[in-house]
């Protein structure tokens, strides 16, 4: 799901960029706030981090006693994507295994879909290789396909999401 | 693999850090990231290359997803979704994989038939009709 929250976070200025004033110190503030939020690209709370909207408030700036950066509390806007279990979403298969077959789905790449949660599909395999139901509906490379989600994972060292998802219940399957 | 106990959106529990947050569909974040995508190429030649890779591949999705591509359709998508007193998740749920019948519509979102809530087979139904005319006419 694609969600749009609202986040406080502080902003640091190195002191050697002080001597802007008024709306440069605007900008500078600016700058530095969608750097950090690119740089970091997702967090577990949040999910993937894809672009800041609006910056809502810039709060007095404090002089840090080490360094003589100023950090400022800012309040802004931003959208994020992260996939919930028990959540419907629709997905492009990349790869065909004979254990099951891999997804991607927005910023995320690495979607199992396992062939003991696809019932009635049963493995192909050939220079093409695919998943295929006695209906003759096809899980192959590029196919649409709609799950839900049965658990996620975060993957710290990555900074990603992971998830595993089945096609156990209605309307669920290649689109 | 398991996900956060207290995080289920089939039970519309989404965690603490989202009370508040608004959900997205797939159009909206579409017009929202093009809007950013445009913004980059007035001050950059290569605006896609600067573009963090997170960015780059929501954005092909919502494109490729989105039901409805159009703004205006995606607006009234929301006001006609927004009459039903739906939260958050479901309605953006329900605008993305927009189900043909009520009882897709309910496999798709099973919190629609929570007890409690004021919203029949009869109001489901209705809604879906006005979404299939919005893309009928877009």
């Amino acid at each position: 799901m694609f969600i749009k929250v609202q986040l406080p976070w502080n902003v640091i200025i190195p002191c050697e960029h002080m001597d802007v004033k008024g709306l440069m110190l605007q900008k500078s503030i600016i700058l530095r706030l969608m750097e950090d939020f690119t740089s970091k690209k997702a967090t577990k709370e949040l999910g993937y981090l894809l672009a800041v909207t609006t910056l809502d408030n810039i709060g007095e700036g404090r002089v840090r006693q080490q360094t003589g950066d100023v950090l400022f509390p800012v309040t802004f806007s931003c959208l994020t994507f992260k996939i919930f279990r028990g959540e419907v979403l629709e997905g492009t298969v990349h790869k065909v295994l004979r254990h099951g077959v891999f997804l991607r789905c927005g910023p995320i790449e690495t979607i199992f879909l396992s062939a003991q949660k696809m019932p009635g599909y049963q493995h192909v395999p050939g220079e093409s290789p695919m998943f295929i139901s006695e209906k003759q509906s096809k899980i192959e490379k590029d196919v649409v396909v709609r799950f839900c989600v049965i658990g996620t994972k975060w993957v710290e060292t990555e900074r990603e999401f992971q998830a595993v998802v089945g096609l156990e219940g209605d309307y669920l399957g290649p689109v | 693999m398991s996900g956060e106990e207290e995080e289920n959106a089939s039970e519309l529990k989404l965690g603490e850090d989202f009370v508040k947050a608004k959900c997205l569909m797939n159009g909206e974040v579409a017009m929202i990231l093009e809007h950013r995508l445009e913004q980059l190429q007035q001050v950059s030649d290569d605006p896609l290359n600067q573009m963090p890779q997170v960015f780059e591949k929501s954005l092909q999705y919502v494109k490729r997803f989105s039901r409805y591509k159009n703004p205006d359709a995606v607006r009234q998508v929301r006001e006609i979704l927004s009459r039903h007193e739906l939260a958050e998740f479901e309605l953006s749920v329900l605008g993305n994989l927009c189900p043909e019948t009520v009882e897709e519509a309910i496999a798709m979102v099973p919190s629609l038939k929570d007890k409690g809530r004021d919203l029949d087979d009869e109001a489901i139904e209705k809604m879906l009709t006005d979404l299939a005319l919005v893309k009928k006419f877009e």
